[in-house]
C-alpha cells in the first residue's frame, strides 16, 4: 500500500516538475516575443539586418549555383575532335566511339560520319551561296569526326596517350587535320580550363567572404542589442531568474528577427532573381534551373531561409549572453 | 538570520580590503540601518550578501544557507529569499507595474492563479491600486520605488536589503517609503537599509551599523547617525 503511494507521489511531483518547465517555457517565448513588439526600433533594425544577411546569403548562393550551371554548360560546349578519313563507316565509328567511352577521362562521345558532315556544312553556310556551290560540285572530302566532351578540359593526357597508342584509330586517322586539342587548339581549351576553375573559385571564396561580413554583422547587431539591456539583465539575476530566463527571452527574440527576416529575404531575392533573369540570360549566364529551383520549391527555399535565420539568431545571442550568464 | 564572521573583502591584489574582518550578526525581523560614508563598504556588504561577490576570506551564512557550500545553480534559489530594492529603482522598463511585480514570482515558477490572486495584494500594500497598468516612466520616483518594493517583497522573504532606497526621493516619498519598510518589518521580515539621510537614521531609533574604511565602527542597539 505504502508503496503504491510512493509511486504515486513520485509521478505527481514528475508532471509537477514537466508541468513547471512547460509554464517556464511559455513563460519565456512571451518574455521574448513581447520584447521584440516593445523594443520595436531595435527590433526593426535588427531584423532588416538580418534581412540584409540572409538576402547576402541567399544571392551568394543562387550566383554560385548560376555560376556552377554555367560552368557546367560550358564544359559541356568545349568538345575536342578527332578527325578521320572520309570513307570511315559508322561500325568504325561505333568501335571508337565504345573504345573512348571506356576512358576515365571521358565524358561524352558523338561519332560525325562524312555525309552527316557535308549536310551540317551545307546548313552553317546555308548564306554562303560560293561555299555551297563548291559543294554541289566537289566530292564529299569532309572528314567523318569524333566528338569528344572530357570531365576536365585540364586533363587531356589520357586522350592523348589514346591517339597515339590506338591501332584502329592509327588505321583510320586523317592525316590532314590534325586532333584540335593539340597546337593552338589546346592551349585555347586550357586557358578556357583555368578562367572556368578561377571563376567557380573567385565566386566560393567571395560568396563565404559576404556571408562571414553579414553573420559578424549580425551577431554585433544582437550583441549591441543586449549589451543595451545589460542593468536589466542584472536586475533578472538579482531578483533570482535563472539561466533560461535570462538567456531564453534573448533567444526567442533573435529567432524572431530570423522569422521575420527569413520572409522579406525571400521575397526580395526572388525578385531580384527575376528583374536580373534577363540581363543575366542575355550574357550567357544559365539562370533558369536556379530559378525554376526557386519557383518550384518555394516553401523549401522559405524554410531553408527560416532555418539559416534560427541558426545565426541562435548562435548569435548564445555568443552575446554568455559573459552575463555569471551568477 | 544573518551572520558574517571575520569577511574580508579585497577586489585586487594591489588595493585596500573593501571589507576588512568584519563580524556581525543580525537576528530575525530586525530592522538595521547601516550607515558610512561612500567606500566605507556599504555595497560591497550588499553584494556580498546576495552573492554578486565572494568574499576573499571569511564566511557568511544567510537563513541557514552557508554561502561556502553555495553551487552557482543554486544561487537563483538564494536570491529568491532575499528581496533586494536600489537606489536606481531597477525596474524592467518595457513592463507595466504588474508585470514587473509578476515577473519575480513567475520566475519562481508560481501559476498564474496564484500570480493574479498575489500580486494585487502587494500592489494594494505598497499603495499603487490602480496603477497597475502603468510603465515605469509613467510614475514619480516615489512610486517607482513603491514598484521596486512591491517586486521585493511579493515573495515574502526573509530578509530585505534597501541599499539607499531614499536616495533619489525628495523628504516626503523618502518617509513613505521609510513607514512602508517598517510595515514589511513588522509583517515579520528582517529589514537591512543603508542611508545618508541623518534625519531618517535619528528618527527610527533602530539598530545603526557604522561602517568606517571597511571595518565596524559603531554598533548601537537605538543608533543615530554620527558624521
Amino acid at each position: 500500500m505504502s508503496a503504491k503511494k510512493k509511486i504515486n507521489a513520485k509521478s505527481i511531483a514528475k508532471q509537477k516538475r514537466n508541468g513547471r518547465k512547460l509554464l517556464a517555457f511559455i513563460r519565456v517565448v512571451r518574455y521574448g516575443a513581447e520584447s521584440f513588439m516593445r523594443n520595436s526600433w531595435l527590433s526593426v533594425a535588427a531584423t532588416i539586418v538580418m534581412t540584409i544577411t540572409l538576402l547576402i546569403i541567399s544571392v551568394s548562393f543562387a550566383m554560385q549555383n548560376i555560376l556552377t550551371d554555367t560552368i557546367n554548360e560550358l564544359h559541356n560546349k568545349v568538345e575536342m575532335s578527332i578527325y578521320l578519313k572520309t570513307e570511315t563507316t559508322d561500325e568504325i565509328g561505333l568501335e571508337l566511339s565504345t573504345e573512348l567511352n571506356q576512358l576515365s577521362s571521358v565524358k561524352s562521345v558523338t561519332f560525325i560520319n562524312a555525309a552527316q558532315a557535308k549536310t551540317k556544312f551545307a546548313k552553317d553556310n546555308s548564306d554562303n551561296f560560293d561555299a555551297l556551290n563548291a559543294l554541289k560540285e566537289a566530292t564529299n572530302r569532309n572528314p567523318a569526326t569524333l566528338r569528344i566532351v572530357v570531365k576536365d578540359i585540364d586533363d587531356i593526357s589520357q586522350l592523348q596517350k589514346f591517339v597515339s597508342d590506338d591501332e584502329l584509330l592509327k588505321k583510320h586517322i586523317n592525316p590532314n587535320f590534325e586532333p584540335s586539342f593539340a597546337g593552338i587548339r589546346r592551349d585555347t581549351i586550357k586557358t578556357i580550363g583555368r578562367a572556368v576553375n578561377f571563376a567557380q573559385n573567385a565566386g566560393i571564396i567571395a560568396g563565404t567572404i559576404f556571408v562571414i561580413i553579414s553573420s559578424l554583422i549580425i551577431f554585433n547587431t544582437i550583441r549591441m542589442a543586449i549589451y543595451n539591456r545589460k542593468e536589466e539583465i542584472q536586475m533578472m539575476k538579482l531578483i533570482g531568474a535563472d539561466r533560461l530566463f535570462i538567456r531564453g527571452p534573448f533567444l526567442i527574440e533573435a529567432m524572431i528577427y530570423g522569422f521575420v527576416a527569413a520572409f522579406m529575404a525571400t521575397g526580395l531575392g526572388l525578385w531580384i532573381l527575376y528583374s536580373l533573369a534577363k540581363t543575366l540570360l542575355s550574357y550567357q549566364f544559365i539562370a533558369q534551373p536556379t530559378i525554376n529551383l526557386a519557383t518550384n520549391y518555394p516553401v523549401f527555399v522559405l524554410m531553408g531561409m527560416i532555418a539559416v535565420g534560427f541558426l545565426i539568431g541562435i548562435v548569435s545571442s548564445l555568443l552575446a549572453t554568455r559573459r552575463y550568464l555569471k551568477m | 538570520m544573518i551572520l558574517l564572521d571575520r569577511v574580508t573583502k579585497t577586489y585586487s591584489k594591489d588595493s585596500s580590503s573593501a571589507l576588512n574582518r568584519v563580524s556581525l550578526f543580525i537576528e530575525p525581523r530586525e530592522f538595521v540601518i547601516l550607515v558610512g560614508t561612500s567606500g566605507a563598504g556599504k555595497s560591497t556588504l550588499f553584494k556580498l550578501l546576495t552573492r554578486e561577490e565572494k568574499p576573499t576570506s571569511g564566511k557568511i551564512v544567510v537563513g541557514g544557507i552557508d554561502y561556502d557550500n553555495l553551487k552557482d545553480n543554486n544561487i537563483p534559489m538564494l536570491r529568491r529569499k532575499i528581496g533586494v530594492v536600489f537606489q536606481d529603482f531597477k525596474l524592467l522598463p518595457q513592463r507595466t507595474v504588474f508585470e514587473n511585480v509578476a515577473f519575480a514570482l513567475e520566475i519562481a515558477g508560481m501559476t498564474n492563479r496564484e500570480i493574479k490572486s498575489t500580486v494585487p495584494k502587494v500592489i494594494e500594500l505598497v499603495g499603487l491600486r490602480g496603477k497597475e497598468k502603468k510603465f515605469p516612466h509613467q510614475l514619480s520616483g516615489g512610486e517607482r520605488q513603491r514598484v521596486a518594493i512591491a517586486r521585493a517583497v511579493v515573495r515574502q522573504p526573509k530578509i530585505l536589503i534597501a541599499d539607499e532606497p531614499t536616495g533619489n526621493l525628495d523628504p516626503r516619498h523618502s518617509w513613505d517609503i521609510i513607514r512602508l519598510l517598517e510595515k514589511i518589518n513588522k509583517y515579520g521580515t528582517t529589514v537591512l537599509l543603508t542611508t545618508h539621510n541623518a534625519d531618517i537614521v535619528n528618527k527610527l531609533k533602530r539598530r545603526v551599523i557604522t561602517l568606517e574604511h571597511g571595518k565596524i565602527s559603531g554598533d548601537q542597539a537605538q543608533g543615530s547617525y554620527r558624521q
